[in-house]
């Protein structure tokens, strides 16, 4: 049988990886980190559940920071009204949104929406600049895999530039 | 979503703040002493965050870091006030001996003379001008001084007093230091989905500017406490013959900490001692600024070092460090110390400059958030 006081003292010994661990760690922003880092991230990141249909942040909206799913399923579209939405993409557990307000001040770009009983990981820009001033090899770490993130995302959005461009040519001939 | 227009609930919620805001003016009484130490903790914790977070940086561990501060800051406290301490008890031996001589009081009794002869004549017609009285006069004060010094062991338990609450003190900042970011992260949790968002944005600049007006105050405190020491040494080598100079120092730039009123607190120690010190001495009290202008005591030359520190530290140091983290408005830097000053006394005035400030940020983040209303 467990001793509930011994288990309580060494409770930070305990090598089995929680819910919010297991996720960041499929997170391509967290990617690369240590056991121990992914925990100081754990104590970092807020827990936030939402109802069906609740909105977790609209469009234009001053955006703080990123979310991560832990469960459930989220709505990306840019329409304000229900009824206009034109979904632009259905995000689940492990998915990732909203991570550009992590480097800047500028407004959300689109909607979100949960589209059933949700669970998400907050991860915002003044725990980023705490992090970074506390621990700063570990900041360094996830700026460096967010800039990683973006720069894909920039050569993809190049790819299908280029795409659009020879598909708009080849009309034109 | 819309459930929070409902009537009926908003009557609950109406109802609940009601009640709680009875509970809290019934308990009040009981937990003012405690919330006042409370903030005293906060304060520090604000002040001393940046120093553990930048050991925590270096020797990646959260518990020494606010151990080695904490330890570094208490000791420079008992240094201090021991220091102080034995200094005052030196000083204050040495002034009770001078006032149990004759000639100190002869001194006295010259020194009341010869300022009043120095008046105009129609001053000294309103002046009680017998002999008698103005030794009555000088008896009361010293008996005064007598019974200062008689009365040691109030002061012993207002010691008692400052030592307990300032151990307390204490330990609310370390837990507050170590468990700092958790303690935080628990309290967003309360906030609603809604307003999370804004709410951390608003915690993160109050946070930023209360922690930077702090900072930037203590640095120009020390800044008003290491030029004054400088100063007094710099009269002291023209004669001005000042003790406890340190200290005085440590006490102006304490003091500048409360605008406006605080430079003027900060020169009476420096007055006191001079005029102590150099009772009797006959080349102090005829003593002239740049030998045209009459300083006895140097009192003059005091006051004018006073007026060269506050504005070297008005023009340039403190919109160096403080800049305008704040950026109060003199008038609303007038009407807070008032409104502080009647609520709190001199404690409230020491508070009323950083609360008015947290007090602009907010209204600054409400309306950012009353203008994007329709966003959240």
């Amino acid at each position: 049988m467990k001793n509930a006081l011994w288990s309580n003292v060494f409770k930070n010994w305990q090598t089995e990886e929680s819910q919010t661990v297991l996720t960041l760690k499929q997170v391509p922003v967290f990617s690369g980190l240590r056991p121990r880092e992914l925990k100081a991230v754990e104590n970092l990141v807020h827990n936030r559940t939402y109802q069906p249909g609740e909105m977790i942040f609209k469009r234009l909206a001053p955006g703080e920071g990123m979310y991560i799913i832990l469960s459930g399923k989220v709505e990306i579209y840019l329409e304000p009204e229900p009824e206009q939405r034109n979904v632009l993409a259905t995000l689940s557990n492990g998915d990732f949104f909203g991570e550009l307000s992590l480097l800047d001040d500028e407004v959300r770009s689109a909607a979100a929406v949960a589209a059933e009983a949700t669970e998400l990981l907050g991860f915002f820009r003044p725990d980023l600049f705490s992090l970074l001033e506390r621990n700063p090899e570990l900041g360094n770490k996830i700026l460096i895999n967010l800039a990683r993130v973006i720069s894909t995302r920039l050569r993809k959005t190049n790819d299908l530039l280029t795409e659009a461009q020879k598909s708009l040519s080849h009309e034109s001939k | 979503m819309n459930q929070n227009r409902d009537p009926l609930l908003q009557i609950y919620h109406l109802f609940i703040g009601l009640i709680s805001i009875g509970a809290l003016y019934i308990i009040w009484p009981y937990i003012a002493s405690v919330v006042v130490l409370l903030i005293f903790a906060f304060l520090l914790t604000t002040i001393l965050l940046p120093s553990v977070d930048f050991m925590e940086r270096k020797i990646k561990s959260r518990g020494l870091s606010v151990l080695a501060v904490t330890l570094a800051l208490s000791a420079l406290i008992i240094v201090f006030i021991g220091s102080f301490a034995s200094g005052l008890y030196t000083q204050g031996v040495e002034f009770t001996q001078q006032i149990g001589t004759d000639t100190y009081q002869d001194n006295l009794t010259h020194l009341v003379q010869k300022t009043k002869d120095s008046m105009p004549a129609f001053v000294q017609d309103l002046l009680p001008s017998d002999s008698d009285e103005s030794g009555s006069l000088i008896g009361s004060v010293l008996k005064n001084f007598s019974g200062v010094l008689q009365n040691l062991l109030s002061v012993a338990g207002a010691i008692g007093s400052f030592i307990f609450n300032f151990v307390m003190v204490l330990i609310f900042t370390v837990i507050l230091l170590y468990e700092y970011h958790n303690f935080k992260r628990s309290l967003v949790r309360f906030i609603s989905n809604k307003y999370f968002e804004i709410g951390l944005r608003l915690i993160f600049n109050i946070e930023r500017a209360v922690s930077s007006y702090l900072r930037g105050q203590l640095l120009a405190a020390s800044s008003v406490g290491l030029m004054s020491i400088v100063g007094l040494f710099i009269l002291n080598m023209f004669g001005a013959n000042l003790t406890l100079v340190i200290f005085i120092g440590i006490i102006a730039g304490l003091a500048n900490l409360i605008p406006l009123v605080g430079p003027f607190v900060g020169m009476v120690p420096a007055i006191m001692i001079a005029v102590m010190n150099n009772l009797g001495n006959e080349a102090a009290f005829s003593h002239q600024l740049f030998n045209v202008i009459p300083s006895p005591f140097y009192l003059v030359d005091i006051i004018l070092m006073f007026i060269i520190v506050q504005q070297i530290d008005n023009n340039f140091v403190t919109p160096m460090l403080v800049g305008e983290s704040v950026g109060l408005h003199p008038m609303l830097v007038m009407i807070a110390l008032l409104v502080g000053g009647t609520l709190l006394g001199p404690m409230g005035m020491l508070f009323a400059v950083p609360a008015a400030g947290v007090l602009k940020v907010v209204g600054k983040e409400w309306s950012f958030v009353s203008k994007n209303a329709h966003l959240l």
